[in-house]
């Protein structure tokens, strides 16, 4: 019966078996090909919601989509970069101006952090015990900071025990990230093959390995292992997550882990799925001050600092401000000021001798300056308010002598004798005064001569001496011209004033004499004309020295037309004095000679 | 990047460590220093245009205290067996070893043959050895001391572990 009974079971099972091949065709191809036929629609009706939901359970379709979408906007930069440019380019202004704002405040941030770590007490203790540890001190920091910090993880194959990813905590990875997988592998292989066999006959694993500063942990799966390297005691969280990774690691690349051949490019994108094993969590700081004090104060600190040096800049700028002054002053140059501070300045200077001293000036404008370095060079200024000074530094050796200075004219008056006269107007020309430019004489008359100029030995020196100055005396003609030009009259002046003096002379010493005035002309042109022209220029001298005064008589005027001398022949356009003297008692004695012959 | 595991076995001092030091890092030691467990090394090398990191196990030598496990031999791409050619037993266990590695692998093998600056005292062409020849992908006559045909040999095997590689796509 019972026997029956399962043979009917057999035989109603392959009917069954067959009822459902009729309807749903060999291996459902039927229910298949027309679910196919729909396939496109029936996943368009529920594809968002799918992938919604998967997300929400375990969010492995981010992990899916990261590399796709990177692929796919590397892909657009290389190749499309001008749409993503003009569709980015409205959000970058704000971009920019939020990172700068971020970066500010970050440095400021990392600026007290640093400093704190540097400067301060604790930052020293941590440096000398890192160094006694032989760790570094980014290391040791962090292990004060942190309670656990997820440094580095590793993918590692099963198999062959080779890397086929890390990712770690900052930019520095470990170059031998690959021997440290291999080894862990060996070890672990060494591990399971050391010990026995636990009860359901699985070979013991490897879980943890710990150093001075690292605790390993491994998680090992069939086909890969996920390693973390971490500073600090690992909670429970770590483990999970490692766990986690693990498990959607196999669950994404089983086909590439199982056909591993060496090439690890195929586990490029497993980067984001590890880095969430990168888990760290702070020790609770005491942070009663968060504001970043250090970092204001240094703040502070250069504000004063440049304010200060603004403030003395204005100071020093003022002050040489006041010191160029100084330039302004007759009989004053300055070549360079500088001033270093307050109190002290160096100055270079151009100084007349009678312009006034530095020191009184800077004490006359209520400047006190302790550190003056002063160098002075000394030069005669022609600076009127100087020149006067000057003159009556002179005029005050003679009492009789008046003077007066207006708009840059010094007139002398007041009677003088011969000599002293001579005396002044020598002192008077060294001191920078020109007679006829800013001197004026005429007002100056000459007193009777005085005992010492009576003797005759001195009235024929100083007679002799006046005909060799006016003998000296040229006017120069431009080409073919005979005027006398205002130079020439003031040339003449002095001539009037020196024959004058020899009038007076001449008178003393019985001498008569006349004064003989000589034209010459240049070689070029007409010869008769040259003659002409030369003449003409004597004429022309005599006339202005007659309508100054001079008596026609006393004077001789001849033309010499052309001068042939080679060296000068072209350029002798002048006209020349000199004075013809006779001692009247010789002549009245050989008057009488002749009388008597 | 393209990584490779390979082992070196063999019975021990025959020069396992030198060959890799030599290799890895172009310097030779006479000092002996017997190599417990595995010690790992890696190398990159270019191959046919290919840049391939060829992570080299150097494994602990096997002799009568010390039988050879295949346990780092797991994942190998392939694995050369050293002998040393001024000790004749040297062979015998090596060719124990790879016999005792065949059975989990059927990778790339190639024989070194080791000491070369050294008098040889058997010769792999004698009649007794001769059939040992095709048991290897390859067989050189290798130095560790001069450095003679070290790395020819190990470009020999990242050649042949990208040939079979080729072969196992196209097969």
């Amino acid at each position: 019966m019972h026997k029956n009974t399962s043979t009917d079971d057999v035989e109603s099972d392959s009917q069954l078996e067959q009822v459902r091949t009729l309807i749903l065709g060999e291996k459902n191809q039927r229910v298949t090909a027309s679910i196919k036929k729909e396939a496109r629609s029936l996943v368009a009706d529920v594809f968002t919601e799918a992938l919604h939901d998967r997300q929400k359970n375990d969010g492995s379709v981010n992990k899916v989509l990261q590399p796709l979408i990177e692929d796919s906007v590397q892909h657009s930069v290389t190749h499309n970069s001008e749409r993503l440019v003009g569709s980015l380019y409205p959000l970058v202004g704000s971009l920019v101006r939020k990172s700068v704002s971020a970066f500010l405040t970050d440095f400021m941030e990392k600026t007290n952090q640093l400093l704190e770590n540097s400067l301060t007490i604790k930052g020293l203790k941590w440096r000398i015990k890192a160094r006694q540890a032989g760790v570094s001190f980014a290391q040791y920091a962090a292990s004060q900071i942190f309670i656990y910090r997820v440094e580095h993880v590793f993918l590692i194959h099963r198999e062959t025990g080779l890397l086929l990813n890390s990712v770690n905590f900052g930019e520095h990875g470990y170059n031998d990230a690959d021997l440290i997988s291999s080894m862990l592998t060996a070890i672990n292989d060494f591990v399971g093959d050391s010990f026995l066999a636990n009860e359901d006959g699985l070979k013991e694993q490897l879980q943890s390995v710990s150093t001075d500063n690292f605790n390993l942990i491994i998680k090992a799966g069939p086909s890969a292992l996920v390693v973390a390297a971490v500073i600090g005691q690992p909670p429970q969280k770590v483990n999970d997550q490692l766990q986690q990774t693990l498990e959607n690691i196999h669950s994404l690349y089983i086909d590439e882990l199982n056909n591993f051949n060496g090439d690890n490019l195929l586990f490029e994108n497993s980067k984001s799925l590890l880095s969430d094993c990168l888990l760290s969590e702070q020790k609770a700081v005491k942070s009663k001050n968060k504001t970043p004090w250090l970092a204001w104060f240094l703040l502070l600190l250069t504000i004063v600092f440049s304010g200060y040096h603004v403030f003395l800049w204005f100071q020093n700028s003022q002050l040489a401000t006041k010191v160029m002054q100084l330039d302004l002053q007759p009989g004053i140059v300055i070549n360079q000021l500088d001033v270093i501070d307050n109190n002290h300045i160096k100055l270079d200077i151009l100084r007349d001798p009678d312009a006034v001293k530095v020191t009184d000036w800077l004490e006359d404008n209520k400047l006190t300056i302790t550190q003056l370095n002063i160098t002075e060079r000394n030069y005669y200024s022609l600076d009127p308010e100087l020149l006067n000074i000057r003159a009556q530094k002179v005029l005050s050796r003679y009492p009789s002598i008046s003077s007066t200075w207006q708009n840059h004219l010094l007139t002398l008056s007041g009677s003088l004798a011969l000599i002293q006269t001579e005396q002044l107007l020598k002192a008077l020309s060294m001191s920078g005064f020109i007679a006829g430019k800013n001197l004026s004489t005429e007002q100056l008359q000459l007193a009777s001569p005085s005992s010492l100029a009576n003797s005759t030995e001195v009235k024929q020196q100083l007679f002799d001496d006046l005909i060799g100055r006016i003998s000296a005396i040229q006017l120069d003609f431009t080409i073919a011209s005979e005027q006398i030009t205002p130079n020439m009259q003031i040339t003449l002046q002095r001539l009037f004033l020196q024959v004058q003096q020899l009038s007076q002379l001449a008178k003393d010493l019985d001498i008569s004499f006349g004064l003989l005035i000589i034209g010459t002309s240049d070689s070029s042109g007409n010869k008769t004309i040259n003659n002409q022209l030369s003449m003409n220029r004597a004429k022309n001298t005599a006339d202005t020295l007659q309508a100054m005064g001079l008596n026609k008589d006393k004077m001789y005027v001849t033309g010499l037309g052309e001068i042939e001398i080679t060296d000068i022949s072209n350029t002798s356009r002048k006209v020349m004095f000199n004075v013809l003297f006779v001692d009247k008692a010789i002549s009245a004695a050989k008057k009488q000679i002749l009388k008597r012959i | 990047m393209i990584q490779k595991k390979i082992c070196l076995l063999g019975a021990s001092s025959v020069g396992k460590t030198s060959l890799v030091k030599q290799f890895v890092e172009g310097i030779f030691n006479e000092k002996y220093l017997t190599t417990i467990g595995v010690k790992i090394d890696k190398k990159m090398v270019s191959v046919e245009n290919k840049q391939v990191q060829l992570m080299i196990w150097d494994i602990e030598g096997n002799d009568r205290y010390n039988a050879f496990q295949e346990r780092y031999l797991r994942g190998a791409a392939g694995y050369i067996i050293v002998v040393d050619q001024t000790r004749v037993s040297s062979l015998s266990e090596g060719l124990d070893i790879h016999t005792l590695a065949r059975q989990v692998t059927h990778c790339p093998a190639i024989l070194a043959i080791n000491k070369n600056d050294l008098a040889e005292t058997w010769r792999l062409d004698d009649n007794e050895n001769i059939d040992y020849q095709n048991l290897f992908d390859l067989h050189f006559t290798t130095s560790a001391k001069t450095g003679e045909h070290v790395d020819e040999m190990f470009l020999a095997m990242a050649k042949l572990l990208l040939r079979s590689e080729h072969n196992d796509l196209t097969t």
